[in-house]
């Protein structure tokens, strides 16, 4: 029997704002010791009332406008109650039946070059709930309330991906889209970005949903698609076998790599959602979401399209390129510079720049080395002035010193020297103190050339016009 | 005449001009409380306990009180103005926070919670020169209309026969204001919790639009419902007390950002010219037959309907113009509407109660979460608590919400509607303030149901938001205290106050507190 998998992942989304959703207090608590980061709000005491964050309406409208969904005019904040402990307030505000957007989805590149449409089924906002510890030792349980009223967008698809791999590209494309646009920091180790996958499986050509599985705790894209792995395979033995799949809820065991059942998910909880009356409807006027949109950058798909066919990038540089909207913008702004051939720019960023990014940690932003002195740099290689060696060299100069290229070739004197005079004179000196390789280069071992010529260039610093002081050493070998 | 028995502005214009100091006024109060309030409720008190005494507050914070009037005299000294409320004696009911001081919404489960923090109305009325006496018992958490419910007893008591409950859930705070143990007392008003028990005491009772006064600090019932309001002795204090309290909070997002005026000078307009109207279906109180389950109807009493009638005529012979008929039909849907509402939100307002962070947790063994959950709230809520949550988990589940909780909504939308026609007519409406005067202690207690339909003609500006005041208009046969009732448009208390001030005026000097309560100071003195 021939399955195919049907799975739908449920993201959660940290919002990168400087303060919670309903309160004043830090929305970053990464590093800090346990409740240090709260008030009176974000812990639910007796008598006080959330005030919204209108960053977080913000970037929720970004995400939405990325996702190409709907965005309401109105929406409303609801209560979904519950008993937690690291829920103090015994609800979570968050947005039901009206919420920020409606619809929209996400196209994700395949590995065999297809596109796979993912919908999105629901996106809203909401606060986060807290930590809980259980400590082992002393038998109790520990709360720590920072992460209360961390704002977040939940993103809920629909049931559109088809395998593992098909997951993964699709949370790699997201955590891309969520850097791009600048509204979380997207790290699913510090769980910004956290992941339940639903997973079922079904014959091959069928359209029916059969009992799913939910899989919690995952928090790493790897993670994610070695555990729809797994979960695939035992669903299938399980249809092998005859067995019935229940729908149960799996914890994935980052440790052992594997799944471990949580509960059966029986009946649905009742959260008796209702709106949230100490908060008033949103609304995103035009006038606020036009300002909020003004700016919307062209997406990373789009760009990395544009970049194949404008400036005839291969698929690999163009993909590489648009990992990053600050990277590619550097890259769009050096090839204006330059005013050449794009794939030049391209080889000296991918083979250069991005080691120097690298092995220094820093973004693009931080680079000393703009993409106007970088343009400059390619063009006295081009131009002749300087050989590329120097001007490999001449990265990491400019970038040390904040001076531009031509600042640094003229003080250092590091021009290419074309004068037949001025070699002649060196390869003569060269000749003159290797009798022995001149023997032997003339009685039949011509690859001694490569020794003359490097000789000659370390005598002169490397400035020497390399191909000139070849047709010379030939020359007077002869 | 005793400091204790001026008005807020009384107060507030003698110690400005230096003719007394805060701590002449304040000493005066503190006196007063001592001889007339009995012992405090205290949680497991006996209710029996000093039948004669008013048993207003919960915690009197005296030192903290003084440490207050000093400062003001200080201001005083040093040029400075305290503000509007210079020296003036204020309580607060207990459940808005105040800094350092118990907190207790007359529960058990919060008998032990000290906020850090102090509610934007209290702290309002602190800057603008207001000297906190303490906090005043309640119906807990706010739920009841008698001050029975409240954990700590004795509860407070009717001053003008206290055989009789104060109404409630202000009971503590019109049982004070009443007793002259300070001029003004902030209440919360959900269903008619500030003009009930203003009505049954004797004294007048605001319940500001929904967002004029700030909710931060206000232990939550019914959140969309909760108004806090001032309860006060004169409808000029009552426009003092709201012009101090009144405007946007940042920490508020429903607190509505309309300017606020002077109230006082508006007050002074009086109520010529404007349209003061009548509706029948103030005139009838709607009710479930508790045996047959029939929706019954009946007049409201005759002295109730008097009052009322003699109210429009006085307003007339001072130049307003009286319309009559205004239809407000959904008015008898008032009450089971609320109980949905109210309960929804009560409920999951009670979630944080849970016995983890603070106030109350069970002592015994328990033997996980799910126990310490349920004994903790088990042992520290009261019956009204738990019949709310029980209400109100039920309602909103999700396969009665629709029948329910989303039917109450489209109710209270209809009810918005009626007062929104009603206002395309008239400015004001007038009302009876509760169909009959304060209930006897124990009479209908329990029944929470019957006790519920005397808030059934206030109710309705809970939902529609709209405010309404409640002024003293006389008394009963029996000695109690009859209310008369004002709606007014949003944001529009002006012309409550001018409605109200008119009425005052009218019906001529009036005996302000019960000839007991002025001698028992004096009496207290002597003895001394
Ligand atoms: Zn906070």
């Amino acid at each position: 029997m021939e399955y195919e998998a049907v799975i739908g992942l449920e993201t959660h989304i940290q919002l990168n704002t400087a303060s919670k959703i309903f309160c004043s207090c830090k929305a970053d608590s990464w590093n800090a010791a346990p409740n240090t980061n709260i008030c009176p709000v974000c812990t639910g005491m007796p008598g006080v009332l959330p005030v919204l964050n209108r960053r977080v309406v913000e970037k929720g409208t970004l995400l939405a406008a990325a996702m190409h969904a709907d965005l309401q005019p109105v929406s409303f904040f609801d209560r979904k109650n519950y008993f937690y402990p690291d829920l103090p307030k015994g609800y979570q505000i968050s947005q039901y039946d009206r919420s920020l957007a409606k619809g929209g989805y996400m196209d994700v590149p395949q590995a065999d070059g297809t596109l796979r449409r993912v919908t999105i089924w629901k996106l809203h906002m909401e606060e986060d709930a807290g930590k809980t510890k259980n400590d082992l030792i002393s038998g109790s349980r520990r709360i720590d309330f920072n992460r209360c009223g961390v704002p977040l967008i939940e993103m809920v698809t629909g049931p559109d991906l088809r395998s593992a791999d098909e997951a993964a590209n699709y949370l790699t494309r997201l955590r891309q889209l969520l850097r791009w646009i600048g509204v979380s920091e997207a790290d699913m180790e510090k769980g910004h970005l956290r992941c339940d996958a639903n997973v079922s499986l079904r014959r091959k050509g069928e359209t029916i949903l059969n009992t799913k599985t939910e899989i919690k705790n995952v928090n790493s894209i790897e993670a994610v698609r070695t555990a729809i792995v797994k979960e695939i395979d035992r669903q299938s033995r399980a249809y092998e076998h005859g067995e019935r799949i229940e729908a149960w809820t799996l914890e994935w065991d980052e440790d052992s790599q594997t799944l471990k059942k949580m509960r059966s998910k029986e009946t649905e909880a009742d959260y008796r959602y209702f709106r949230e009356p100490d908060l008033l409807p949103v609304y995103l006027t035009d006038e606020w979401r036009a300002a909020i949109l003004q700016d919307f950058p062209e997406l990373p798909l789009a760009r990395r399209a544009r970049f194949m066919a404008g400036y005839g990038l291969p698929e690999y540089d163009a993909e590489l390129l648009t990992a990053e909207r600050s990277l590619s913008d550097y890259f769009e702004k050096a090839v204006q510079a330059y005013g050449g051939e794009a794939k030049r720019v391209s080889n000296w960023l991918m083979n250069d720049v991005l080691r120097m990014l690298n092995d220094s940690g820093k973004t693009t932003a931080q680079l000393a080395l703009t993409p106007a002195y970088l343009a400059d740099i390619i063009k006295l290689v081009e131009a002749g002035t300087i050989n590329t060696n120097t001007g490999k060299g001449l990265l990491e100069k400019v970038n040390a010193s904040g001076k531009s290229p031509e600042e640094i070739v003229r003080a250092e004197g590091l021009a290419k020297v074309s004068d037949d005079g001025a070699i002649r004179a060196v390869v003569e000196q060269v000749l003159a103190e290797s009798p022995g390789e001149v023997a032997a280069y003339r009685g039949g071992k011509v690859g001694l050339i490569g020794f003359f010529t490097g000789q000659v260039m370390k005598k002169m610093q490397g400035k020497a016009d390399a191909q000139k002081a070849r047709a010379l050493l030939e020359e007077m070998l002869r | 005449m005793e400091l204790f028995e001026l008005t807020a502005l009384e107060i507030a214009r003698k110690v400005r001009n230096r003719e007394v100091s805060a701590a002449q006024v304040l000493e005066s109060h503190l006196h007063h409380i001592t001889a007339v309030d009995g012992v405090p409720g205290t949680l497991g008190g006996d209710q029996n306990t000093e039948p004669d005494k008013v048993h207003a507050f919960i915690t009197l914070t005296a030192d903290r009180a003084r440490q207050q009037a000093a400062a003001i005299d200080a201001q005083i000294a040093a040029g400075q103005d305290p503000g509007p409320l210079a020296g003036v004696p204020v309580s607060i009911k207990d459940i808005f926070c105040v800094a350092g001081t118990a907190s207790t919404a007359a529960s058990k489960i919060l008998a032990n919670f000290t906020a850090p923090y102090t509610a934007t109305a209290v702290e309002r009325w602190e800057q603008a020169g207001a000297v906190v006496l303490g906090k005043v018992n309640l119906d807990e958490f706010t739920y009841g209309s008698s001050n029975e419910s409240s954990a700590f007893q004795p509860a407070p008591r009717n001053p003008w026969n206290t055989a009789h409950v104060p109404g409630g859930s202000s009971g503590g705070s019109a049982a004070a204001v009443a007793a002259l143990e300070g001029p003004i007392s902030l209440g919360t008003d959900t269903a008619g919790s500030i003009r009930l028990p203003a009505a049954y005491c004797g004294v007048v009772g605001l319940k500001p639009t929904y967002g004029r006064v700030s909710r931060y600090g206000l232990i939550a019932f019914g959140s969309s419902l909760d108004c806090p309001g001032p309860l006060t002795r004169t409808v000029a204090d009552s426009a003092l007390a709201l012009g101090a309290m009144a405007g946007a909070d940042s920490r508020d997002a429903t607190a509505a950002t309309v300017p606020v005026p002077n109230y006082l000078a508006e007050l002074e307009k009086d109520v010529r010219g404007l349209k003061i109207g009548l509706s029948p279906d103030y005139f009838r109180i709607t009710y479930f037959d508790a045996a047959s389950g029939d929706l019954m109807e009946q007049p409201v009493p005759a002295s109730v309907r008097q009052a009322v009638l003699d109210g429009a005529q006085k307003l007339a012979q001072r130049g307003a113009e009286i319309v009559e008929n205004i239809p407000m039909p959904h008015t008898k849907f008032g009450i089971p509407a609320y109980f949905v509402i109210s309960r929804v939100e009560a409920a999951s307002n009670l979630h944080r109660y849970d016995g983890v962070k603070y106030g109350y947790r069970t002592i015994g063994q328990v033997e996980d979460l799910r126990s310490l959950y349920r004994q903790s709230r088990a042992q520290g809520f009261g019956l009204q608590p738990k019949l709310r949550i029980l209400m109100g988990m039920y309602v909103s589940a999700a396969q009665y919400s629709e029948q329910y909780y989303n039917r109450a909504l489209r109710i209270r939308s209809l009810i918005r509607r009626d007062f929104d026609e009603a206002f395309q007519r008239v400015d004001t409406l007038l009302t009876p303030s509760t169909p009959a005067p304060a209930f006897a202690i124990g009479g209908i207690y329990g029944d929470s149901v019957l006790m519920q339909y005397a808030d059934q003609l206030l109710v309705t500006g809970n939902h529609a938001g709209v405010p309404g005041i409640s002024v003293p208009a006389g008394f009963e046969e029996s000695g109690l205290p009859l209310g008369i009732h004002f709606f007014a448009p949003d944001f529009r208390e002006d012309l409550l106050f001018r409605a109200g001030a008119a009425y005052e005026a009218a019906s001529g000097p009036r005996n302000l507190a019960p000839a007991w309560v002025r001698g028992a100071s004096s009496s207290l003195e002597v003895q001394s």
